[in-house]
């Protein structure tokens, strides 16, 4: 018997286009493309407006994944990347990016991007990406003034909550709802390790425990990892999250609540975060060339 | 080793990349001693008074297996990289080993060479360098010790060493400083005449060749190859402050990103070579006093805190805009000192710092984004 591969890790790829802007008016049409380890954004402003978006998952190739984002976020209108005036790419793969006439680190463009969606109050951003994360503090204006980075597991990334989502059988998008379908908070697992993950769920599960107290040990577990993080850079108000694990409020709430602070939730996706950042500075960067240019 | 039609740079760099082969075609060439040291608190000038070339151990930057039957994987990266060296063979020249006590995490990469890696000669002396060289207790101390290592050394080779010497020991040694620094100068320029990466290669060279061909090689630089130099624009001045460091792939990396390591320091950099040797008709108690004098390593740097002034003075004379902090992992006497260091930079400098923590080797792309990040903290006009 075959049997069928589910692919419980699959997120919601996503799509914008903001129908009420006339592209053809705009004075400054800008990219952003924000090549993650997961996931990779494409975001056009119009005169420093979100005029569209698409956010796809990373493919095994950088060049690649920029076109395809790209693509997917023009297919919705008739505008044409030879209409864009400056593209910045940021993320691990910002390198890649054979269209990019500059890059900039996603660590800015992070906080740039929050700055934006989150209004200038916002001090502390957590950006939890696909492979690492990063605390990151920053002023009004939304200028990195410190921050941290933890690359070196994969706990608290997305890609360790893909690996739990595909470990339990149980849809990525559901894991955070799931978590607290409980009667009371499990001590957090041991071990956040994905390596071990493996071995222990299946141990936690022999011991009798059910499958969303599994998945809300874990949550915790995360949360609990990154608040250490942030406590080492300080968390000023206000705080906000950004990345794909935004999105899961399974770990969202549970570092709120260890924290004690609130989120501002950054509409229209905290996803794109990095990719508004970095159209935000090649918006910059276009006034700067054309003032040079007279 | 043909160096010859290569430009002084490029010849350290090769030193430093071939070390061994240079270290064995010396040997064939003099027929001298070649000692081995740890850490750089190793009376140099004893060792060439008697006519032998020291050799820092330095690591190599690779993963390994060897050291983990003999050191703790919570002991810092650098000393097991050192013992690795060791136990794979890299060093079989070697006549001897010797250390001047600093940090416990070396001192378990000497003593398991001691005890697992056999030396030509089979030599080694550990010399009890004081931890606190602030008291005045530490000088009469370290005199006495020198003196038993001279002797120690004297028996070794077989004759004495004699106050001429030491004389051209320290002579060599005092001129290496003053050269090294002279070179550092370079660096305070708006266009520094030599990058961060050229100048670690230099101090990497130094630590192990012939100090006298580095020397003639220092003057050649200097006389034919400087007055052709023009300079590069700076962009963000860096200094590098930490543990043991001597990853010039990392500097050229973060030199490649629009800034330039302008100052240092580290054991691979200024802290190596700053003092010289006083004037003293007792030699031993003029060596004994550049030991105590020299910009100590934070591992002796207690109750003051005088390698703050160090580095305070070198950010001021060399328009430092930014720090990268280095720290070996698990290397505890940096971790102790790092984040009131870099507490007072900001405060009392105004430079910010980046803390970075490096293992055996160094995840370049990672450290890539660190590095750009916080350039861009100074850089982004927005
Ligand atoms: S001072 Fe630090 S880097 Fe140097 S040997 Fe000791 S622990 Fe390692």
């Amino acid at each position: 018997m075959v049997e069928e591969k589910k692919e419980y890790w699959r997120w919601t790829e996503g799509l914008y286009l903001n129908k009420d802007i006339d592209w053809r008016k705009a004075k400054s049409i800008t990219l952003g493309v924000d090549i993650g380890s997961v996931s990779t954004q494409a975001v056009v402003l119009t005169d420093g407006k979100i005029y569209c978006f698409a956010s796809i998952r990373t493919g095994s190739d950088s060049p690649d994944s920029a076109r395809k984002a790209v693509e997917s976020a023009l297919k919705q209108t008739d505008l044409k990347q030879e209409n864009i005036h400056y593209t910045v790419g940021t993320g691990y793969g910002r390198v890649n990016i054979p269209f990019a006439n500059k890059t900039v680190t996603e660590i800015a463009c992070h906080a740039r991007g929050a700055n934006y969606m989150g209004g200038p109050t916002i001090r502390t951003i957590l950006d939890m990406g696909g492979q690492d994360c990063k605390a990151i503090q920053c002023d009004e204006r939304g200028k990195v003034v410190q921050f941290l980075m933890n690359d070196k597991c994969a706990a608290g990334t997305g890609r360790g909550m893909e690996v739990i989502a595909n470990l339990m059988a149980v849809p990525i998008t559901d894991i955070g709802r799931l978590s607290f379908e409980i009667d009371k908070e499990p001590p957090p697992v041991s071990s956040t390790c994905v390596v071990f993950a493996k071995t222990e769920a299946i141990g936690l599960m022999r011991e009798g425990w059910t499958k969303n107290q599994v998945l809300a040990a874990y949550c915790s577990a995360m949360a609990h990892r990154v608040v250490t993080l942030l406590q080492r850079v300080g968390v000023n108000k206000d705080f906000t999250i950004t990345g794909g694990i935004a999105k899961n409020i399974g770990v969202t709430r549970r570092i709120l609540n260890e924290l004690k602070v609130d989120m501002v939730q950054l509409q229209p996706d905290p996803q794109i975060a990095g990719g508004v950042g970095a159209s935000l500075f090649a918006a910059d960067l276009l006034e700067k060339q054309r003032k040079a240019a007279g | 080793m043909v160096l010859k039609e290569k430009l002084v740079m490029d010849r350290f760099a090769e030193v430093v990349k071939n070390r061994h082969d240079y270290a064995r075609e010396w040997k064939q060439r003099t027929g001298g001693r070649v000692m081995g040291y740890f850490c750089t608190y190793m009376p140099e000038e004893i060792l060439i008074a008697a006519g032998m070339m020291p050799v820092r151990i330095l690591g190599s930057h690779e993963p390994q297996d060897v050291t983990e039957r003999h050191i703790y994987s919570m002991f810092c990266p650098f000393c097991r990289d050192c013992l690795a060296q060791g136990l794979k063979g890299r060093f079989e020249y070697l006549d001897g080993i010797g250390m001047a006590h600093t940090c416990l995490h070396i001192r378990q990469a000497y003593s398991s060479w001691v005890l697992h890696v056999p030396t030509k000669q089979n030599f080694s002396y550990y010399i009890s360098m004081p931890a606190k060289p602030q008291s005045p207790r530490a000088r009469p101390f370290l005199i006495k010790e020198l003196e038993a290592f001279k002797k120690a050394v004297e028996e070794w080779i077989g004759r004495p060493v004699t106050n001429k010497d030491l004389d051209k020991g320290i002579e060599v040694m005092n001129t290496n400083r003053r050269l090294m620094r002279q070179i550092y100068e370079l660096r305070k320029a708006d266009k520094p005449l030599v990058t961060g990466t050229e100048c670690m290669q230099m101090v990497c060279a130094s630590q192990c060749m012939d100090k006298e061909e580095h020397n003639k090689l220092l003057a050649e630089f200097i006389k034919n190859e400087l007055p052709k130099r023009t300079g590069r624009d700076a962009g963000t001045r860096l200094m590098i402050i930490g543990s043991e460091d001597d990853d010039t792939e990392f500097l050229a990396m973060a030199e490649s990103l629009g800034a330039t390591v302008v100052a240092d320091d580290h054991c691979t950099g200024s802290r190596y070579f700053w003092n010289e040797a006083p004037k003293s008709e007792d030699r031993i108690a003029a060596i004994a006093d550049r030991y105590i004098a020299k910009v100590p390593c934070p591992e002796k740097d207690w109750e003051e805190r005088r390698r703050w002034t160090h580095i305070s003075k070198l950010v001021d004379e060399y328009k430092v805009q930014g720090a990268l902090m280095i720290q070996q992992k698990f290397c505890d006497p940096h971790e102790f000192d790092i984040p009131p260091l870099m507490k007072m930079l900001k405060e009392k400098k105004n430079v910010p710092s980046l803390f970075l923590e490096f293992d055996v080797t160094v995840p370049v792309g990672q450290f890539r984004t660190r590095v750009e990040a916080f350039l861009e903290t100074m850089q982004l006009e927005m």
